[in-house]
């Protein structure tokens, strides 16, 4: 992420939401997912309730999903898209469930949701691969089966993927240290990425990153686990900065991210279950 | 030719029957107490190297050097159905050393050179890094240091690697000495009786 004559841009933790607790803002157990819709409402699951929150992380309303939520995204209709173990719930905006799918022997644990020019693309972790639906729901094809290893490697047990706005599906594939780019029909179109535990350009440990998405230009957002961090990678797989790799607790990981259209970044803190919030802050000399 | 026993007579007989059986049932519980095999067996969950949301600790040794036979009873063992299979292992290679040209880290964690990699399945001769890798530890060399156990702990790994008490090698000693010096008091005494 560069502004103009080779500045690039850094970030600063602007604020959490949520955390460990009771309180209705706050998740019990679990929080797995985010995602941020147009408005920049932030949507988050986790234990079994997905719970909306503001622009500037107040509380606005929630609802109870019928399993452990793992994943949500949100439509270009507004509709809120939750995914979990062996089917994907469908609210509308205030939470009425308007549809369910249920695809036996396909959905397994459904831990990432994209569209993309007409189609659904659901994570199967269960699979290892991502499956791609007609808006309908009829299936159409897998991405990732025609990977040697069976589908992509998660030692986490986490697929995760982001949408371009070409319909180009980006996946995380961490036990190979990569990010892969995928047409919708599953050819893969290239990759991005390598193993290096020094350089902050690499991928460090066994399996990273576990998880990515992308802003408005393009740009490659990504999470990794031990020691947690957040970084950003130009289209072409170049480190462009460090967003943050001292806020989290040590032992976070599949931290699922969101970005919205001023630019600002959220992490799932899946320890402390906060959403962390970065924004950009002055442009610095590269 | 019979005679009819008195109600006394029966009596007397349960009576003697009743007491011989609780004597010989005595006598057996004091034969197994008195034969007793006790073994020592670590609790993963306290292990210092291996507990669950402990980060920036170091590996304490304890197995290794405080064993009273020259290579500790204690050996690390990876469990296979738990085990990610990765191309680069934290447990195996020290991912924080430099890269070398094959694009792997280029040291290892173990230093006795315990643990084998073997690629399994079916293998790509071009790209090393699309195979899945098994890992297997040679208890010949193994003495149960822990530093893969605490390099798999989650979050890193997975956990699949932990320590265990070999009990062809521990000689079950009343006062293990790994025991008195555990910082976790993960190390327990288990009589089979009790099991």
């Amino acid at each position: 992420m560069t502004g103009g004559a080779g500045t690039a841009v850094k970030f600063r933790p602007a604020r959490r939401i949520g955390g460990k607790g009771h309180a209705p803002h706050q998740f019990e157990r679990t929080l797995r997912g985010i995602a941020v819709d147009g408005a920049g409402r932030v949507y988050a699951v986790g234990d079994s309730a997905l719970k909306v929150f503001g622009a500037e992380g107040e509380p606005l309303r929630q609802w109870a999903t019928r399993l452990p939520g793992e994943s949500v995204a949100v439509d270009p209709d507004g509709r809120v898209w939750v995914g979990e173990r062996g089917q994907v719930e469908i609210h509308d905006a205030r939470g009425h469930l308007a549809d369910t799918w249920r695809d036996a022997g396909r959905l397994g644990l459904v831990t990432a949701i994209g569209f993309g020019r007409g189609d659904v693309f659901l994570a199967d972790a269960s699979a290892r691969w991502i499956r791609r639906y007609d808006r309908n729901g009829e299936f159409l094809n897998n991405i990732g089966d025609r990977q040697r290893k069976g589908g992509f490697h998660i030692p986490n047990g986490v697929v995760d993927f982001a949408v371009d706005g070409a319909g180009i599906v980006h996946v995380a594939n961490p036990g190979l240290h990569r990010v892969e780019r995928y047409s919708a029909d599953g050819t893969l179109l290239g990759h991005f990425g390598h193993f290096d535990g020094r350089d902050p350009a690499g991928f460090p440990g066994c399996c990273n990153p576990t998880n990515l998405t992308l802003d408005g230009d393009g740009h490659v957002i990504v999470s990794e686990k031990a020691g947690p961090r957040v970084k950003i990678y130009s289209p072409d797989g170049q480190l462009v900065t460090l967003v943050a790799d001292d806020v989290f607790d040590p032992a976070a990981k599949n931290m699922d991210l969101a970005v919205d259209a001023r630019g600002r970044i959220y992490v799932v803190d899946t320890v402390t279950l906060e959403i962390c919030v970065f924004e950009p802050k002055a442009r610095e000399a590269a | 030719m019979s005679r009819k026993h008195s109600r006394r007579e029966i009596l007397g007989h349960a009576a003697r029957g009743a007491a011989l059986a609780g004597l010989g049932g005595m006598t057996g519980l004091l034969w197994l107490k008195a034969n007793a095999t006790y073994a020592w067996s670590i609790d993963a969950r306290r292990c210092i190297d291996s507990k669950l949301g402990a980060v920036g600790i170091t590996v304490c040794e304890r197995c290794a050097s405080e064993c009273v036979l020259p290579l500790s009873a204690v050996r690390a063992v990876n469990q296979f159905s738990r085990c990610g299979r990765c191309y680069v292992c934290p447990a195996y290679f020290k991912i924080t050393s430099a890269v070398g040209p094959d694009g792997l880290p280029s040291e290892k964690v173990c230093p006795r050179d315990a643990i084998k990699r073997e690629p399994i399945g079916w293998i790509d001769p071009d790209d090393p890094a699309n195979n899945f890798y098994e890992y297997t530890i040679d208890e010949t060399l193994c003495n149960g240091c822990g530093r893969c156990v605490l390099e798999c702990k989650e979050p890193a790994g997975l956990g699949s690697i932990v320590l265990e008490v070999r009990h062809n090698a521990c000689l079950d000693c009343n006062r293990c000495a790994i025991a008195q010096a555990c910082p976790e008091d993960a190390f327990e005494r288990h009589s089979p009786q009790a099991e």
